[in-house]
Parts: C-alpha cells; sequence; structure tokens
C-alpha cells in the first residue's frame, strides 16, 4: 500500500512538471512573446567581437528555452509511450501499409539512431522490402519530431509544414523509384529471405509501473539533450557570427531565385547536422535575406547523418546510396522552387 | 543451481542506450549470483537475420529472457531485471 502511495505521488510530481512545460509554451503563445532570437544582424555587429557570441547565445536562450524544453520532453514522452510492440509487429506486413508506416512512425522513432538503424534494417527484412525501408531512412532526418518543433517555433509553422510535406513526398517517391530499379531489388533479393510466418511471436513485453515510464521518458529527453546540446551551442557560436558579417547583399544575390534555391540545396547537403542547427543556421540567412524557396531547400538538404549512414550502407550498395541522394537533392530543389513560387518568396 | 538465459539484443556497433542496458543486465546478474542463479549474458546483432527470423523487428535496446522478448526500446533499471529473471528461474 504504501508503495503505491509512493508511486502515484512520483507521477504526479513528474506530470506536473510536463503540465507546465507544456502550460508555458502555450502561455508564451496567448501573450504573443516570440520563442525566436530577437536581435537583428545590425544590432550584433555593433559589439567587439569576442561580445558577439555570449550576446547571441543570451539571446537565444532567454527565448528559446521554453520551445527546447518542451521539444525534448515531448520527444522523450511519445517515445517512451508510442506502442513499439504494435509499430513492430505491422512492420513485417504489406508493402502499402509498410510504406504508410514509414512515412508516419518515422517521425516519432528516430530521434534516437537506437531505433533507425534496427528498424530500416527491420522493414528490409522482414517486411515490406527495400522501398518502404528507404522511405523511412528518407523521412526520418527530414522531419523528425525534434527538427519539425524546432522549425516551428524558430522560424514558422508555415515552413515547418512545407517541410514535412515535402519531404514525405520525396521520400515515398525514393522509396517508390528505387523498389524499381535492377540494383534496389537485387539487394531486396539478397536480404529478404526472412521468413516471418514460420517464427511465432515469442514477445511478451513486460510493463513497469506509470511512475517509472514517465521517469524513463524524461532520462531519455535528458539523453537527447545531452547528445544534442553540445553541438547545438557550438553551432549557435557558430551562427551568431555568420548572421554578424555575413553581408545581406551577398545572401540576397546568390540565396534568392532559382539558383538560390540550387546553391541552397547544395551547401545545406554537407553542411546538414543531426543537431539541430541546420534550423538556427537557416534562421539566420533568413534574416540575411534568403528568400523562403531556398531556405526550405536548405532544411531538406539533410542526404545522410554519419552514424547511420555507416550502418546503412553496410546493406545497401553504393549504387542506391547514390539514387537515393541524387532523389533526395532533386526533390529539395523542386519543392524549394515550387514552395517559392507558391509563397510568394523566391 | 538455476541458468537463465538472457540476451540484450543491440545495434552493432553498440549504441550508447544499448551498452547502457547491458551494463543493467550485468549489474542484475551479479546479484543473482549470490542468491544462486546463473545468468548467461549473450549479446546479440539487432540486424542480424537470425535475430530477425528469432524474434522478428525490434527497436533497440531490446532484452530476451529465456528466449522470450521483455523488454524492448527502454533502458530497464537492474532491479525490474533481477524480478524478471528471478521469474523465469522459477
Amino acid at each position: 500500500m504504501k508503495e503505491k502511495i509512493k508511486r502515484a505521488i512520483r507521477a504526479g510530481i513528474i506530470l506536473t512538471f510536463v503540465i507546465v512545460v507544456i502550460g508555458l509554451l502555450i502561455y508564451s503563445r496567448i501573450i504573443a512573446y516570440s520563442l525566436a532570437p530577437q536581435l537583428k544582424p545590425i544590432d550584433l555587429r555593433s559589439f567587439p567581437i569576442w561580445e558577439i557570441p555570449i550576446i547571441y547565445l543570451i539571446d537565444y536562450f532567454s527565448h528559446g528555452t521554453i520551445c527546447l524544453l518542451f521539444a525534448f520532453t515531448v520527444a522523450g514522452l511519445i517515445y517512451e509511450f508510442i506502442p513499439k510492440e504494435a509499430i513492430t509487429r505491422y512492420m513485417g506486413s504489406r508493402r502499402a501499409v509498410g510504406y504508410a508506416l514509414a512515412l508516419g512512425m518515422a517521425p516519432f522513432l528516430t530521434v534516437c539512431s537506437c531505433t533507425m538503424v534496427p528498424l530500416f534494417g527491420g522493414i528490409l527484412y522482414a517486411g515490406a522490402g527495400i522501398g518502404p525501408a528507404i522511405t523511412f531512412l528518407l523521412m526520418a532526418p527530414a522531419s523528425n519530431i525534434l527538427t519539425i518543433l524546432l522549425t516551428g517555433e524558430m522560424i514558422s509553422w508555415e515552413v515547418a509544414e512545407a517541410r514535412i510535406i515535402a519531404s514525405a513526398t520525396t521520400a515515398l517517391i525514393a522509396g517508390i523509384i528505387i523498389s524499381k530499379t535492377p540494383w534496389g531489388k537485387t539487394i531486396e533479393k539478397e536480404h529478404q529471405t526472412v521468413n516471418m510466418a514460420s517464427s511465432p511471436a515469442k514477445i511478451e513485453i513486460a510493463k513497469p509501473p506509470l511512475d517509472e515510464r514517465l521517469w524513463a521518458a524524461l532520462k531519455f529527453a535528458g539523453y537527447l539533450a545531452k547528445q544534442i546540446l553540445p553541438f547545438f551551442i557550438l553551432g549557435l557560436i557558430a551562427v551568431s557570427y555568420v548572421e554578424a558579417f555575413l553581408p545581406e547583399n551577398i545572401v540576397e544575390t546568390y540565396l534568392t531565385g532559382i539558383n538560390g534555391v540550387l546553391l541552397a540545396s547544395i551547401i545545406g547537403g554537407p553542411l546538414y547536422t543531426p543537431t539541430l542547427v541546420e534550423v538556427v543556421l537557416g534562421k539566420a540567412m533568413w534574416n540575411l535575406g534568403m528568400s523562403k524557396g531556398a531556405l526550405l531547400s536548405w532544411l531538406m538538404g539533410q542526404p545522410y547523418d554519419i552514424a547511420n549512414a555507416l550502418a546503412v550502407s553496410r546493406i545497401a550498395k553504393w549504387k542506391v546510396v547514390l539514387t537515393y541522394m541524387i532523389i533526395a537533392w532533386a526533390g529539395s530543389v523542386i519543392f524549394g522552387v515550387l514552395y517559392g513560387m507558391l509563397s510568394g518568396s523566391l | 543451481m538455476k541458468e537463465v538465459k538472457v540476451e540484450v539484443i543491440g545495434t552493432e556497433p553498440p549504441c550508447m542506450r544499448c551498452q547502457a542496458a547491458k551494463k543493467a543486465v550485468e549489474k542484475a546478474a551479479e546479484k543473482l549470483k549470490q542468491a544462486g542463479i546463473i545468468v548467461n549474458i549473450e549479446k546479440i546483432n539487432i540486424m542480424s537475420k537470425e535475430t530477425i527470423q528469432k524474434y522478428g523487428v525490434l527497436v533497440s535496446p531490446a532484452i530476451a529472457i529465456n528466449n522470450t522478448v521483455k523488454i524492448m526500446g527502454r533502458i530497464p533499471n537492474p532491479d525490474e531485471i533481477e524480478k524478471l529473471i528471478v521469474e523465469a528461474a522459477k
């Protein structure tokens, strides 16, 4: 009995914390307090060179802390409470379901490479084959929940939505195309030898009590923060100098129009980091005059992050990797131009 | 003396969370040694065909006790594993 009360209290404390975090975000929305940094490039230039990153970081964290806290907490909670058994069971099913799952689940399950690599392998080996596997792989870094929340809060929700739609479409097309190529089929044949029907489910997940699950969710949120924040802060320091010293006329000349989209997609690729820096850097360039079309293209330029690429390239051959990168790049250019035209900012 | 087989199923090379799960199992195993239960820990690759044939698609880190997956996609604490192993040993 005592044990029960203790657990209830602990769960209550954690739930209160979660509600406060969500409440803070809603409150900031109600009083229209911006969670994005406020300084303009011109303000930054007036400070001495060593002070720029400090001022920028203070500006960033005084506004962005709630947003980061919210993003990490929500990512942790979703990851912990999403019914993983149910998802993995359906991973082995038909092709159409495979594509739908790959698109729908990638945003929630892929904040950690722990999940991403096994699921990629799982879809390929036991499930719907190379097409959905590639879709999953491409969708994952492009729009995981952390990136989307940050894009929405820092830049704008319109851009975040465009990012989701554009990367989902590109991922789907890449999956379908690769599953039709001869080299894609070869890999599928090579790996898809596992017959799922022959193996009875030997899975009986033990569910811990609520307070432990909540605590695990927060611990996972902390783990994500620990992984991402150091790089994020280094990235912010770099961004502060970009924003202060990159002349507006260069950005306006080279990062607008169709050529701007092309250039953004090319530099966005290698510069892509899975550490959310691309969002802040994109925001800085946008402040300096980059067009919305180029911004989307920039945000979509994420062919790979290295840890995942290593694990994946062992399974997929270079031809698949190359096809995948070309389609991803083409997608970012096409959607960049399209979005630029639709939003009137090309 | 009772023996229990515990498989820690993770990515190869091991990700940080898989290593944490393995450490938790090792801790539990040490405690159980005094209670007279021998725990054989095996580390298996989540991406290998054998694993997928046996357990299907999993999210790492996963832990299987006597060939049944009990934990998936999270790091359990040693006490919890201890309980699960004791249950399996009965």
